[in-house]
């Protein structure tokens, strides 16, 4: 094994290789973000999406309505909690969260742990049920990252998830929930 | 393991192009992965321009790369995260070996990571008695089968459904089937139990940004994020060249990747983690470490042409656009990295003489390079490393040397050309002997009675 200070060492040999090569600097052009636009079909276009990759979308007028829709997707299951020992939450049934942003083009979540502590609880169990706000819905990617960054720091663990858990590392025949959720249902709140 | 080396590459291509039952498999896979790329990239109207936005942000990148990580990593330790420098794989396991062993683990997570492949840390792992598991489907499939990855993004590709459930099982005690469902919730049961008393969770990275210190992981399964979410102590290896600039330039790149490896507009799960958690109350591993790989890559920079190997992202789409990936897969190639990028890339890591055929195992037909996402010029890399080998070993190739000096010669001197065109009619027959070697896979023309000079003088 090498002794010494491989830090200084690899940065040595990155600066002494990168100077025996003679190229100019490259100039870089800068990307510009479009500015969000609200656009109506926003909440279609994410549900069009979702389904394309297994993913079911319920678009409700109202908070009573949210609350109403998962109790009946959570009727008689074993609910999550992020408080449970592990044990516990490899045998529920269900988790429940909320998502912080949606990517309409590709049907995609957003989750942001400093808000909700989601990591598992969206993760772990066999349905992941999340609740998005139709204001919270981007159009693209790239207004999404944006909007992500626009705070003063990124949360500690920021996850997209787009449809279900998926593989098709066998033959590449698709199997759906292979490590994470075999079902995801994404309530969208219209009016909120 | 079973493992074969790219010093017998000629003989381990040609044992491929046997296995009928091998061919069948990359064909189905390798037509239905080119066939998904197409498609997704068509559905962007700025592919091109994406891909020449790609390459000139990692061209920054490597040109000030000593910057950039200086600057990541202050950006990830003021986040809490500790970073590790390892200058080639020994000093790489060591680390990650003395950080298990030091927290008292036994079981180890692993995801799947080309870099952890590459440094053979399994093997280090349980050399010093940890248990380690592969959690990806595929990766999971060939650790049982004690077999080496033949694909980037699809490590098992090479066996079929029905070698799986055999493989199930004889090792999991699963009832024989070919249902490839079954099979899925059979490792998905068996891996939770690991993930449950896992003390330690590796995973590798995709993206390093540097301005905000975070690092980008893309899957599909949601292993990554077991992986990432549930042991005490997290550890993610990544090869220097993995950096970003910019937040926003994910933008880029989250729309190329997917594309190009398995023809979806984004993968299932990104995991962006940007140091230790905050508060006491937050979810996730205690610890954060990350392990910074040189392992051959800063030596790469050194010319314009070799340092284009470092933009490469492990999408894989090379290897299913390749004709000679596309009959002898990735196990023949004796190296981690297959296909194009890999007869590029292990030479340059592993040496130039371990794995000197491997710059030959190409038509030169520039398929990968149509498909890079970031427009590396796998053909001309190709050809530069011929060109090394062909000037460090004069002696072993000093027949094809002293040929192409002597058509050199001929071709520059049009008297010369028009008698030796004359001898090589008269005497063709014999001629084929003496460059067999050339003959074997390609077709010596047939020489006609009469030149077009000859043709021309006798009718203008």
């Amino acid at each position: 094994m090498n002794t010494g200070d491989a830090r200084a060492e690899i940065l040595r040999s990155i600066r002494t290789h990168l100077a025996m090569s003679s190229e100019p600097q490259i100039k870089m052009d800068l990307f510009e973000f479009p500015s969000k636009k609200a656009v109506p079909e926003v909440v279609q276009l994410f549900k069009q999406n979702l389904e394309l990759v297994d993913g079911n979308c319920i678009v409700v007028n109202s908070g009573a309505e949210v609350e109403e829709t998962v109790k009946r997707l959570t009727e008689g299951k074993k609910i999550a909690s992020p408080d449970e020992p592990r044990s516990d939450l490899f045998k529920s049934e269900v988790g429940v969260t909320s998502a912080q942003a949606g990517i309409a083009e590709t049907g995609t979540l957003v989750l942001d742990s400093s808000v909700d502590r989601n990591r598992l609880v969206s993760l772990v169990p066999p349905v992941h049920i999340a609740i998005l706000d139709a204001s919270r819905i981007y159009t693209t990617l790239g207004e999404t990252l944006a909007a992500l960054q626009s705070g003063e720091e990124l949360s500690p663990a920021i996850t997209f998830i787009t449809g279900p858990s998926r593989t098709a590392d066998i033959e590449l025949t698709l199997a759906i929930g292979v490590h994470g959720p075999q079902e995801l249902y994404v309530i969208i709140n219209q009016n909120a | 393991m079973n493992q074969l080396s790219s010093e017998t590459f000629a003989e381990n291509a040609k044992a491929a192009l046997g296995d009928a039952q091998l061919r069948g498999a990359l064909r189905h896979a390798t037509t239905i992965f080119g066939i998904k790329r197409r498609e997704a990239a068509a559905s962007l109207s700025n592919w091109e321009e994406l891909r020449s936005q790609a390459r000139a942000i990692k061209d920054e990148v490597l040109l000030h790369l000593d910057r950039y990580l200086e600057t990541f990593v202050t950006n990830v330790e003021n986040r809490g995260a500790k970073v590790h420098w390892a200058r080639d794989a020994a000093e790489a396991n060591a680390i990650i070996t003395r950080l298990t062993t030091e927290r008292g683990a036994r079981n180890v997570v692993k995801s799947k990571s080309m870099t952890t492949e590459e440094i053979h840390l399994n093997a280090a792992l349980e050399r010093a008695g940890m248990q380690v598991v592969e959690t990806d489907l595929g990766e999971y499939i060939i650790q049982l089968a004690d077999e080496t990855p033949s694909h980037i993004i699809a490590p098992a590709i090479h066996k079929t459904k029905r070698q799986v459930a055999e493989l199930f099982t004889t090792e999991l005690g699963m009832p024989p089937t070919d249902d490839v469902g079954e099979l899925t919730s059979t490792a998905r049961v068996t891996l939770r139990e690991r993930f449950a008393t896992a003390d330690v969770g590796i995973s590798g990275v995709n993206f390093g940004i540097v301005e905000t210190g975070t690092i980008v992981i893309v899957e599909n399964e949601g292993n990554i994020r077991l992986t990432t979410s549930l042991p005490r102590t997290h550890i993610a290896v990544m090869g220097i060249e993995k950096l970003l600039p910019r937040f926003a330039d994910l933008d880029v790149f989250l729309k190329l990747l997917p594309r190009s490896g398995t023809g979806q507009a984004l993968s299932t799960y990104q995991s962006f983690i940007t140091g230790t958690k905050r508060n006491a109350s937050d979810e996730g591993p205690e610890e954060f470490h990350i392990v910074l790989l040189d392992n051959g890559r800063s030596r790469m920079l050194a010319h314009p042409v070799t340092r284009q190997s470092l933009a490469c992202i492990r999408c894989g789409a090379c290897l299913n656009s390749c004709p000679v990936y596309q009959q002898i897969g990735g196990h023949a190639y004796g190296s981690v990295y297959p296909g194009p990028i890999g007869s590029v890339i292990t030479p340059q890591l592993m040496g130039i003489q371990k794995a000197a055929q491997l710059p030959y195992a190409s038509s030169l037909c520039g398929a990968c390079r149509e498909v890079c996402p970031v427009k590396i010029d796998i053909p001309r890399l190709l050809l530069h490393l011929r060109g090394e080998i062909s000037e460090k070993q004069p002696s072993g190739r000093r027949k094809e040397r002293l040929a192409f000096k002597l058509w050199a010669a001929i071709m520059t001197r049009p008297k010369l050309y028009e008698k030796t065109a004359i001898a090589a009619r008269l005497f063709q027959r014999w001629f084929k002997l003496p460059v067999r070697a050339w003959t074997t896979g390609r077709d010596l023309r047939h020489i006609e009675a009469e030149s077009f000079r000859e043709h021309w003088r006798r009718t203008r």
